[in-house]
């Protein structure tokens, strides 16, 4: 929540005295409330090359576009960090709208992979230099690129909402019931979707034709074919629909690469009509099982552009909560992985009956168990009902710590589970923090980074904790770092019900419609999957401007083709599994 | 040909059949409750009291499920694969003793269709591998490469487990110095041959898992990674009979082991109630369904290349050791 100030002073000295050639090309963003510098297209890779070598920014946490449209440009923008800490390096890139066009970052950060392509796909930005430019959310015959202003959706009825024609004379009316079905769905030239097959598998085969010809590559003298499979839409370890094209060389991953939006709604743009309150019930939906994380998140931002802080019995409440979430999270992921090494949901069962209690907190305070829609710009909804505090204070103190020990020493220890993961799916630190992983993935790999440590939001300063580690990067560590990261949490909520202050939980009068002034913000949290950003800009408008969302089950996978090469099948879907995706926030 | 001899197999036949199908749909059933127990939950326990009208209940859904061919599957492979699988599990049972000679009206019968066949032992190897072509077939006929690989997987995964089970079978064979189940039955009057063979116990049990495709080494199925391996394209009564097929072979699996390790239907008080020796020959097999199940619930999967590791470079060597020692045992010391 720091990035969004100032930028602190002496960062700009360093930024310029760092070299001469930038002293006079990279300019501050001196817009109202805008923060960070423009880079010129042609110095950006020059530029973070340098931040990267040069100023210790190796970590690019997120890149998007915003499609400046009543001003005719577009511009990119970047936020990289320091694995060490602190705040955020924001650097844009300017470029006319009738022909983007931006070198790609790739080459510096790896990590930039799927979200340039996300910018490319539904923004229609260029990114010259990049191997694989291809759609990832949409799909391939689609025309248009959805997040521009000027792109209508088949059944458009108006700019922004809250409609105005939906009660018109107290009766609901609905433009579908105007526009038949499909009527201005725009297919490009000459498209015929009954004809139309995907690009990528055509070029999967050409690949496949070209290295059938040598002798297998496993070395022997003996012939092999390379199938290729595809673990997913329709497969009960992708946790949804995702895809996963594999080629195999008879139980070996010879290549892989994830393939999704299957579950894509175009969340961005529809946050972009929504009211800024509207949004707060949306981000549920992203990562479906942390809901309490994602509203954080989004309020951080919408608050920092507001210039509000919530009262202090609110904060406590926060962080409750979302430590609580970070708990079910957790707790439902190791069980899933556990599912997906073929221990049939014994585990994972055990785990699931804890995160019900936790559920049930949920259910009392926010009145929802998984959507639970609880947080509010500069408040919450409601106050903790009467006794919850109790619970929780037996929940946390004495039941979760006992079942997390039991979890422990069943699994832990097990031989199959030992010889499954130790090993496999290795994420090095150097790849893990160029390909911009984040959450347990990182930490598994050894970056002890944590946004809640690096970067505190909120009143996380005032907790003890540890940021776990550790250093092989297996699947079997990052299933360590979740075991004690509950643990840890547990750590942070126990001060929680020791210290939580009676008071006031909203500052300033609950509003249905905020006021937010122009300008734009980064609020970045460490969810339970990894860090999650929202990019919001406001222009002063009831609905923002822009709405990006920094997914970590997305950026995530950005590694996983890395992971699998070489392994085996049955250890793709531990290594997915390790990743810990959530559908809803990857395909957004 | 005795005429009365002819109405005695065909009663036997239809008995052990039925054993087999009720067998089949209740142990499903005693699979799912004990899961179910397990794994805190309760179980299915609405149909019927305590349940038990739930297999009926999926035997009627199966039957009344459209049957789904693949259009670029080999019709007839696919069709003949599940019943290849299916009839194995069902002849299986013919040689087993499921109780001593009992006499009704002066006629002593012997509890078996075939107890006293000389080879017996050798029958239920034979016939055991046929299974194998059923997978196989069905994973290559479906077209579909889920289930090729599936069908590979559970190819190299049964001819290697099918030496150690065989290697398993030979201590007992040693020890009573007959390949006939009710000679080995009847040679463990004293004492179990568990106890005198416990390594080549444990090495039968982890094959005839593998054997029979259970957790921790369901590698053909693998839910999560080839969603259902060899039938996956598999639906109605024909995907039935794969499960049938499976639960079958489990119920024969644990009365061998029954036979061979744990006395077969010997208990106290056989000689002179020879009635009890099938029912302890029924507490002994449930029991060791109950094991594998519980195998089941609790464990995760190996991974394909360390289970075919397992069996080659550790269960293979330890099971030619275990022959070994025990030939040179029986020399010295004399076999039964």
């Amino acid at each position: 929540m720091t990035e969004n100030v100032e930028v602190p002073k002496e960062l700009d000295a360093t930024i310029q005295s760092m070299d001469n050639r930038f002293h006079d090309i990279v300019t501050l963003d001196d817009r109202k409330s805008y923060t960070g510098y423009l880079v010129p297209v042609e110095n950006l890779i020059d530029f973070a090359t340098s931040i990267r070598d040069d100023l210790g920014y190796d970590y690019l946490s997120s890149v998007t576009g915003v499609d400046y449209f009543p001003e005719e440009k577009m511009e990119v923008v970047y936020h990289a960090y320091k694995t060490s800490g602190g705040g955020a390096l924001v650097f844009k890139v300017q470029i006319p709208r009738e022909k983007p066009e931006v070198p790609s970052l790739i080459s510096v950060f790896p990590g930039s992979d799927f979200q340039e392509r996300e910018a490319w796909d539904l923004l229609g930005i260029r990114f010259s230099g990049h191997p694989n430019l291809t759609r990832i959310l949409m799909w391939e015959g689609f025309e248009g690129h959805p997040l521009r202003k000027d792109w209508k959706e088949p059944f458009f009825e108006e700019e922004k909402k809250p409609y105005k024609n939906r009660w018109p004379e107290g009766g609901v009316y609905r433009i579908e019931d105007e526009v038949p079905m499909g009527k201005n769905v725009k297919y490009p030239l000459g498209f015929d979707p009954q004809k139309w097959t995907p690009e990528e598998q055509t070029t999967f085969k050409e690949d496949m034709d070209s290295e059938a010809g040598d002798n297998g590559s496993n070395g022997s003298a003996m012939h092999t074919d390379q199938i290729v499979v595809n673990l997913g839409p329709q497969h009960p370890s992708t946790h949804g629909v995702f895809r996963m094209v594999a080629r195999l060389d008879g139980e070996t991953v010879v290549d892989l690469y994830p393939e999704m939006g299957y579950l894509h709604r175009n969340h961005e743009k529809i946050g972009e009509r929504n009211t800024y309150i509207m949004n707060m019930p949306y981000t549920d939906r992203l990562d479906y099982i942390s809901s309490m994380s994602n509203n954080l998140g989004y309020a951080l931002a919408v608050e920092s552009l507001m210039g509000i802080k919530p009262p202090e019995r609110t904060e406590y409440i926060r962080v409750m909560m979302v430590e609580l979430t970070r708990i079910v999270s957790h707790l439902w992921s190791i069980g899933f992985l556990l599912n997906d090494l073929g221990a049939f949901f014994t585990p994972a069962l055990y785990a699931i009956n804890e995160r019900e209690l936790i559920l049930d907190i949920f259910e009392a305070t926010a009145g929802s168990r998984m959507m639970c829609n609880y947080l509010r710009f500069g408040g919450i909804s409601r106050d903790l009902p009467d006794g919850i505090l109790e619970t929780v204070r037996e929940l946390v103190n004495e039941r979760l710590p006992r079942k997390i020990d039991e979890l422990d020493t069943y699994l832990t220890e097990n031989e199959i589970l030992r010889s499954r993961c130790i090993g496999v799916g290795v994420l090095s630190k150097e790849d893990a923090i160029a390909y911009s992983a984040a959450g347990p993935v990182l930490r598994a790999s050894g970056v002890s980074y944590d946004v809640r440590r690096a970067d505190p939001y909120s009143i996380y300063e005032r907790f003890e904790f540890d940021v776990v580690v550790r250093y092989n990067g297996d699947v079997y560590d990052r299933y360590l770092v979740r075991m004690e990261e509950i643990r840890q949490s547990l750590r942070i909520l126990h001060q929680v019900v020791r210290d939580i202050p009676e008071g006031e939980i909203q500052t300033g009068k609950a509003l249905y419609q905020v006021r937010v002034p122009a300008g734009e913000a980064y609020g970045r949290v460490e969810n339970p999957k990894g860090e999650l950003g929202f990019y919001v800009v406001s222009n002063g408008k009831p609905n923002p401007w822009r709405y990006h969302i920094r997914a970590p089950s997305f950026i995530n996978l950005t590694a996983l083709g890395k992971m699998c090469k070489g392994e085996k099948v049955a250890d793709v879907v531990a290594i997915l599994g390790s990743i810990d995706i959530v559908l809803g926030e990857t395909d957004r | 040909m005795d005429p009365a001899l002819l109405v005695e197999w065909l009663v036997k036949s239809g008995v052990i059949i039925f054993l087999i199908l009720t067998g089949f749909a209740y142990l499903t059933l005693f699979e799912r409750r004990v899961l179910a127990r397990i794994q805190v939950r309760i179980g299915p326990n609405r149909a019927g009291p305590l349940g038990l009208l739930q297999p009926l209940a999926d035997g009627i859904k199966l039957l009344f499920k459209e049957e789904v061919i693949p259009d670029k599957a080999d019709k007839v492979i696919f069709i003949l694969a599940p019943v290849l699988t299916v009839i194995p599990a069902f002849v299986l049972l013919a040689v087993i003793p499921l109780g001593p000679e009992i006499s009704i009206l002066g006629r002593s019968y012997s509890l078996s269709l075939a107890g006293d066949v000389n080879v017996g032992v050798l029958y239920l190897l034979a016939v055991a591998s046929i299974s194998v072509y059923g997978i196989v077939l069905a994973g290559w006929s479906s077209n579909n490469k889920y289930a090729l690989l599936g069908g590979l997987r559970s190819a190299a995964q049964m001819i290697s487990y099918e030496l150690v089970l065989g290697l398993a079978f030979i201590g007992p064979i040693l020890l009573a110095n007959s390949m006939s189940l009710k000679d080995i039955i009847q040679a463990q009057s004293r004492v179990w041959f568990i106890v005198l063979q416990p390594i080549g116990f444990l090495l039968f049990l982890v094959a005839s898992i593998a054997e029979v495709n259970r957790a921790p080494f369901d590698m053909p199925e693998a839910e999560q990674e080839l969603t259902a391996g060899y039938h996956v394209e598999y639906s109605g009564m024909k995907f039935a009979l794969f499960f049938m097929a499976e639960y079958g072979k489990m119920i024969v699996v644990s009365f061998i082991t029954a036979s061979l390790f744990l006395g077969g239907y010997l208990g106290p008080f056989v000689d002179k109630l020879p009635l009890l020796g099938p029912i302890y020959l029924l507490v002994k097999v449930t029991l060791i369904l109950f094991f594998m199940i519980w195998v089941r619930a609790t464990w995760p999967r190996i991974r394909y290349d360390r289970l075919m590791a397992l069996g080659w470079k550790v269960l293979l060597p330890i099971g030619l050791l275990n022959i070994i020692i025990t030939a040179i045992l029986v020399i010295l010391v004399g076999g039964y």
